[in-house]
């Protein structure tokens, strides 16, 4: 691991062949995971909580168009795993690659309730994988062409996976570096008692060290272990350590599909030599799968990899910039949560909020104190009480909501305390706002409380 | 591929490994023991919970004895009684109705007893046409402690609509349907929670399922929207502005009414410490566990605390209003709403402040924390 930078960069090294398998079998796993995760939520009845049932849905600033679609959001789930498990055999790779990504993203984008930084690690995979030849061994489109079948593609393809979740990873642990998470224990502190009656474990949660330990750990983890799978001598003990970690986390906390999504997007870090050795055991007892044996080399049209590469390069760059984006914005992030999604800060906050409203009619002055369970789900709410997009596109809700019932020219004022980790609960907003009035932006919302603390680091 | 698969196994092995070996330490460990929410769980089960549902029945059962009196012979002397009577249930139920969760919220107990204000015209044509069904839904305001308030208090010549009005006798068995309604819902909660003290107890989660969430929960939303505005808020209308003394709590007798949200606020506080029904004891409680985690405010007061100081400075205030709630909104208007601004201070204390620290917040879904 003595190459420096400028030797990664270079034509020479990024088009160093590997084997085909690794990225297959990441298409195999993966597929199969997003499939999983897909037929998971339908049984859970989500599909219907969570995009059918709820009257309003809260949208990415930009995407306003992006809404459930009634009863067709289960086909558009069905279109998603179908895609996702076509996507897995590599039959019409291309097609479904660009199907699988449009409907993932798609649904994710649908109600930001119910954002999750695994979920967009997915679509990001699946945007990278469109482009990649994953289909060049072990699919059914290389049975079909056989012309199909490469025993060997470009390290960049498998490379541009692993540094996507190189990033995540450091991105995640960077974001660990602040007063709140490694000098106060934070959120751990109150997370991990709450746990205390896990079988066996349980006990250990009730000490405050644990925390301390835990927290440590975790950023320490997050910051080195893409460096460790990478190389190969340290690669088998980082993952065992990415196993027992996000096995541990997925036993404390309600975190879904994520931890199974890491365990078996880690697998991209191995020797890509390993999964061609396993495609040929399976070759040798099923002679018919199309696994590639002659060492012929996946060779991208020029133009068309020049065209890959200076994407990618984007890509990875706008990778890199958008968690750093909270600089624009003044005050505390954990606060605004102004350039908080989409930068891997992940279980980092226990924030609470408590939010009423209050719309007031512009001509007579009446007003009326809205029951939010009357507009929002749970979930929502929750979501609403802590965020400050959410709380202004809430307003618009009810502004629009009144003005239809009603009410003239509708004024809509909120009282909202927040509890960041821990601390006591202080006024969110202002409430002699009239947030009817606001409009939804980017830019830095003026009526936010100031933070009432300090919290140090990134 | 294969060495994947045996790292996982190795790796799998060693956590376990290391979970037993931290476990075998930890024995010797000095634990925190308020952090256990099973004795928490217990307290509030035995102590409180079963006792409070005993009473209740007991009440209502002593109520329906004086109703059956009242019936036989309605006059005053059975009418005070059974009078007195209802307002004694009616205090007991202050001390019940904040446990509207599990068995209780199941069957929608809150609902049945204690919806008001009482829709007058609603009871009326009951009685006049006959044929209701007391277990609709439509009917829950034409039922329950609030119905029984109007019956008995609602009119000057209560003793006449009982014995020469046309309606009485349609009257008197109206009275003894909501009264009975009343009982068999209490004695049915009472007697599901004998069962369901174990799963209670036994939950000690703090998930969506956990005996604690689900009590706090319970918890909190009643001192929001049942004592903070069912009391005093919406009467006063201190969100609209508007006064709506027709709103305010067993409004045809006006002088029970504070003494109701007085005990209804006492009862807040002393759930919260863990108190026992009967007040003489107290056991591990929500106020113990948050003070074992130990959050405080900016200045060092332990947010266990802090809460209990909010909460009487609400009563405070409340046992300072001397004049019936459904007219002081309108002529001391500025003393109810110092009240509501007390307790407004409670709610996001007790909804923020100690949910968030008890790590319940709630997660029907997949939620990464962010």
């Amino acid at each position: 691991m003595s190459r420096t930078l400028p030797d990664i960069l270079s034509k020479a090294y990024l088009r160093k062949p590997v084997y085909s398998a690794s990225l297959a079998v990441f298409r195999i796993v993966f597929g199969l995971m997003i499939l999983g995760s897909t037929v998971r939520f339908w049984l859970k009845g989500w599909i219907d909580e969570l995009y059918i049932k709820p009257q309003y849905f809260f949208h990415y600033y930009g995407f306003e168009w992006v809404r459930p679609l009634g009863q067709y959001t289960y086909t558009l789930f069905a279109l998603c795993g179908i895609s996702a498990l076509m996507f897995a055999l590599g039959l019409w790779y291309r097609l479904v690659a660009i199907l699988l990504f449009l409907s993932f993203t798609y649904i994710e984008l649908m109600d930001k309730t119910n954002y999750l930084n695994h979920y967009y690690f997915v679509s990001l995979v699946l945007f990278l994988m469109i482009w990649l030849p994953a289909n060049s061994n072990f699919s059914i489109d290389a049975k079909r062409r056989s012309a199909l079948l490469n025993r060997f593609i470009p390290l960049w393809t498998v490379g541009s996976i692993r540094l996507m979740m190189g990033i995540l990873y450091v991105y995640a642990g960077l974001a660990k570096l602040n007063s709140d998470w490694l000098l106060k224990a934070m959120p751990l502190r109150l997370w991990l008692p709450a746990q205390n009656d896990t079988p066996v474990i349980g006990d250990l949660f009730n000490h405050v060290w644990i925390a301390y330990a835990f927290s440590w750990f975790g950023a320490i983890y997050d910051l080195t272990i893409p460096f460790f799978l990478i190389n190969r001598k340290t690669r088998p003990y980082a993952y065992i350590a990415v196993v027992v970690f996000h096995v541990l986390t997925s036993i404390l906390f309600p975190i879904g599909m994520f931890p199974y999504v890491m365990i078996v997007s880690a697998l991209v870090f191995f020797d890509s030599a390993d999964a061609d050795r396993l495609l040929m055991k399976i070759k040798h007892t099923w002679a018919s799968l199309p696994i590639a044996i002659s060492d012929n080399v996946f060779t991208f049209a020029r133009l068309r990899a020049r065209g890959i590469l200076l994407m990618f390069g984007c890509f990875f760059l706008l990778q890199v910039l958008l968690p750093w984006r909270y600089l624009l914005y003044k005050g505390e992030l954990f606060w605004t949560e102004e350039g908080y999604r989409f930068s891997w800060r992940v279980m980092l906050m226990e924030k609470m909020g408590y939010a009423q409203f209050v719309v007031k009619d512009g001509v007579t002055g009446e007003k009326i104190a809205v029951n939010n369970n009357e507009f929002l789900t749970k979930n929502q709410e929750k979501m609403m009480a802590t965020q400050s997009d959410f709380v202004l596109q809430y307003a618009q809700i009810l502004k629009h909501y009144y003005e239809k019932q009603g009410v003239r020219q509708p004024e809509v004022y909120a009282t909202i305390y927040v509890g960041l980790n821990g601390r006591r609960s202080r006024l969110y907003t202002d409430t002699a706002v009239n947030l009817a009035d606001e409009k939804d932006g980017l830019k830095h919302k003026t009526w936010l409380m100031p933070f009432s603390d300090k919290i140090y680091g990134l | 591929m294969k060495k994947t698969l045996v790292f996982a196994t190795v790796s799998v092995l060693i956590s376990v490994m290391s979970f037993l070996s931290c476990k075998k330490d930890d024995k010797n460990d000095v634990t925190e023991p308020g952090l256990d929410r099973a004795p928490m769980l217990t307290n509030y089960a035995d102590n409180y919970i079963i006792p409070a549902y005993t009473a209740m029945v007991k009440d209502l059962k002593s109520l329906k004895a004086k109703t059956d009196v009242f019936v036989a012979n309605p006059d005053a002397a059975t009418l005070t009684e059974l009078k007195s009577s209802f307002e004694a249930a009616y205090i007991t139920w202050q001390k019940v109705d904040v446990l509207e969760f599990g068995p209780a919220e199941d069957v929608s107990l809150r609902m049945y007893m204690n919806t008001y204000p009482v829709t007058v015209t609603k009871v009326n044509s009951n009685i006049t046409n006959g044929g209701y069904d007391l277990e609709q839904f439509g009917n829950k305001d034409a039922q329950g402690f609030p119905a029984v308030d109007y019956l008995l208090n609602g009119n000057a010549n209560t003793i006449e609509l009982f014995t020469t009005d046309a309606q009485s006798a349609a009257r008197k068995q109206y009275l003894q349907a909501v009264v009975n309604k009343m009982l068999q819902k209490t004695e049915g909660v009472g007697n599901t929670w004998v069962s369901y003290r174990n799963t209670f107890v036994a939950a000690t989660g703090t998930d969506v399922n956990g005996g604690l969430s689900k009590m706090v929960n319970a918890y909190v939303l009643y001192y929001e929207r049942y004592l903070r505005s069912g009391k005093i808020g919406l009467p006063v209308g201190a969100m609209t502005g508007v006064a709506k003394p027709e709103l305010t709590e067993a409004y045809y007798t006006p002088q029970l009414s504070n003494l109701l949200a007085q005990y209804a606020n006492a009862a807040a506080i002393a759930f919260y410490e863990g108190k026992s029904y009967d007040g003489t004891g107290s056991g591990a409680s929500m106020k113990t566990y948050l003070a074992s985690i130990g959050t405080k405010d900016d200045n060092g007061t332990a947010m266990a605390d802090l809460i209990v100081t909010k909460l009487k400075q609400a009563e405070t205030r409340l046992k300072a209003l001397t004049i019936p709630i459904k007219d002081a909104v309108i002529s001391k208007r500025p003393e109810v709403l110092t009240i509501y601004d007390e307790m407004q201070q409670c709610v996001p204390l007790l909804k923020v402040d100690m949910v968030s620290a008890f790590g319940i917040s709630i997660t029907y879904t997949d939620n990464d924390g962010d």
